[in-house]
């Protein structure tokens, strides 16, 4: 679960590292994404391999609708707004998907039939031994992108000082359009397996997976991709334990309580030591 | 007055206690995703404290917005040293944690043979005050415009005082106002209190007209409309949060063919208003404008389109 959890924050990550405004649709453009996924596969039989491709499509084109709409169109400083906008840009998107799709519920394609697998001797559902891998992979890919590529660098910059990069002749609108973009595909990834587990889909996912990946990120520490895994982890652990001696309620609130304590004791998270010195720096600088 | 009209009318006043709430912690510069717990503690609170306790409303009202004002206050007080983004987490995950508690809290007495008491996600029903003692919903009417008429009386006399400009001082530059030899830490806690109090009102009435609360009636969903109706409206005056729940309780309730679109139609609204007007319809430049023809003097267009 904690790996899902940590795809769903590097993307929340991603968006916040370069923008430095929160994204609330995030995880209803994801929601928009798997609902497009089901779709495919309720009408024409997809494959997973096309219900896949079609989640992380369908989360990215809900992505750049977002984009241009609540960050693009609003002028900088206003990121209050930006923030207010983009959830109204969710209630929208959710609405969307509950008039398409009227039931409640839907069935989502899982990844097969596993049996539970014995690993060291605890029981292990093999589809999270997969999740678990292929956020791996994902953290790897994105690392190489972020640090090897012309692309990644622009997106260093724009994170480190969007003016800055501006002067320097980043065309800071399309890097952060395609960052984006992004972002989003890898909500759909994370979204793709998150429900290809869970296997039932209901239009509320997009509230949750905005909730986890937000918990997750202020966890690990905004802005920091490492940061991220840490805290999709740790909340991961936590609600597992939580559920497994005190019920399902106490799942969520164990993970509000978490963050809330984390905040107040600790506000820049896990792994945010460069930023929280940043921020001092900032303030002393005046 | 047909009775759709005046639970609208209701609706749209008891909302706006939330989200005059929301909007005295903007001013003070501070966004809080939060306030739907204040709402719904002052709700439980009153509501338990007449159904269970058999107090008066009118006793209830103060002691709910006492519990409320004292646990935003604590909340204000743990909060103190995040800012922007991580204080709008932190308030969301106070009041997660406090819907889901009511979820998971169950505890009742025995009221005239009845089990009464907040029931997990059954809610807190039987909240029967204003049926026993015959208040009909024109008389909530009454009782919330008069009420929500002094608290706006109140915010026009702070705007004036010296509250109203240190408030506004600590929204605008924290540091310029600690340099002022403003105690920024004591004015924090005591608008975070007093906005906690004021969303306690709206949910008092809440509880006490539909007579059954639920935990999801205070999901985050509550907390971010009142945020937004700060915006929509407008952050010059305390006029401004009032008419975006107008906008939109009123307009998009009434309005029937939209039914159905309702918040695909208000969503697109609210994302084109907010490209145009960031800090919404009436914000600080406007209302300055309308104050000089209202005073029958020209407005200096100069100076005020100068933005």
């Amino acid at each position: 679960m904690g790996s899902g959890y940590a795809l769903l924050a590097i993307g929340f990550t991603l968006i916040f590292g370069v923008l430095r405004r929160l994204n609330l649709s995030y995880g209803p453009s994801i929601m928009v994404g798997v609902f497009f996924g089901t779709f495919l596969f309720i009408q024409f039989q997809a494959g997973w391999y096309t219900v896949l491709v079609g989640t992380v499509l369908g989360a990215a084109i809900a992505g750049a609708y977002v984009e241009r709409l609540c960050f693009w169109a609003i002028k900088k400083g206003a990121a209050v707004a930006s923030m207010v906008s983009s959830f109204a840009v969710w209630m929208q998107l959710e609405e969307g998907v509950t008039i398409a799709f009227p039931d409640r519920t839907y069935e989502f394609p899982a990844l097969g039939d596993f049996e539970l697998i014995e690993l060291a001797g605890l029981s292990v559902r093999q589809e999270h031994v997969i999740m678990l891998g292929i956020a791996a992979i994902l953290v790897f890919a994105l690392h190489q992108l972020l640090y090897r590529t012309r692309f990644g660098l622009a997106v260093r910059a724009v994170s480190e000082d969007p003016n800055a990069a501006l002067f320097m002749g980043v065309n800071t609108g399309r890097v952060i359009f395609l960052a984006f973009i992004l972002a989003s595909a890898i909500g759909g990834i994370a979204g793709y397996f998150i429900m290809a587990t869970e296997e039932v889909i209901t239009p509320k996912f997009g509230l949750q997976a905005t909730f986890k990946g937000l918990i997750a990120m202020m966890l690990g520490g905004m802005g920091s991709v490492p940061g991220a895994i840490a805290g999709g982890l740790l909340l991961g652990v936590v609600e597992k334990q939580a559920e497994w001696y005190a019920g399902a309620v106490w799942r969520d609130i164990a993970a509000f309580m978490l963050l809330f304590a984390f905040l107040i004791v600790r506000p820049g998270g896990l792994l945010a030591q460069h930023t929280a010195a940043r921020d001092l720096a900032a303030l002393r600088r005046v | 007055m047909d009775d759709h009209v005046i639970t609208v009318l209701n609706n749209i006043g008891g909302f706006s206690f939330i989200a005059l709430s929301a909007y005295l912690l903007l001013l003070s510069g501070e966004i809080s995703f939060g306030q739907q717990a204040f709402f719904g503690i002052g709700a439980y609170a009153s509501g338990m404290f007449t159904a269970m306790f058999g107090l008066s409303f009118w006793i209830a009202l103060p002691l709910a917005m006492l519990v409320a004002g004292l646990a935003a206050a604590a909340v204000g007080a743990l909060t103190l040293r995040l800012r922007g983004l991580y204080f709008a987490i932190a308030t969301l995950a106070f009041a997660e944690t406090i819907r889901l508690i009511l979820v998971a809290t169950t505890w009742q007495v025995d009221v005239d043979g009845e089990p009464v008491g907040p029931n997990g996600s059954e809610g807190l029903g039987n909240i029967r005050w204003g049926f026993d003692n015959e208040y009909a919903p024109v008389d909530f009417l009454w009782m919330i415009y008069g009420s929500l008429g002094i608290v706006l009386l109140l915010f026009f006399l702070m705007e004036r005082s010296r509250l109203g400009s240190i408030v506004r001082t600590i929204g605008a530059d924290r540091l310029l106002a600690e340099t002022q030899g403003i105690n920024v830490t004591r004015y924090k806690i005591l608008v975070a209190g007093l906005a906690g109090a004021l969303a306690a009102i709206g949910g008092a009435f809440y509880a006490h007209i539909q007579t059954t609360v639920y935990p999801e009636n205070f999901d985050v969903m509550l907390g971010v409309h009142s945020l937004a109706y700060g915006l929509i409206g407008g952050l010059g005056t305390a006029v401004g949060p009032i008419l975006g729940v107008l906008l939109d309780v009123g307009f998009l309730e009434a309005v029937e063919w939209i039914q159905g679109y309702r918040m695909i139609a208000f969503g697109g609204l609210v994302a084109v208003l907010l490209i145009f007007m960031p800090r919404g319809i009436l914000d600080e430049r406007r209302v300055h404008l309308l104050r000089l023809m209202l005073r029958g003097r020209r407005p200096d267009i100069h100076g005020a389109a100068g933005h």
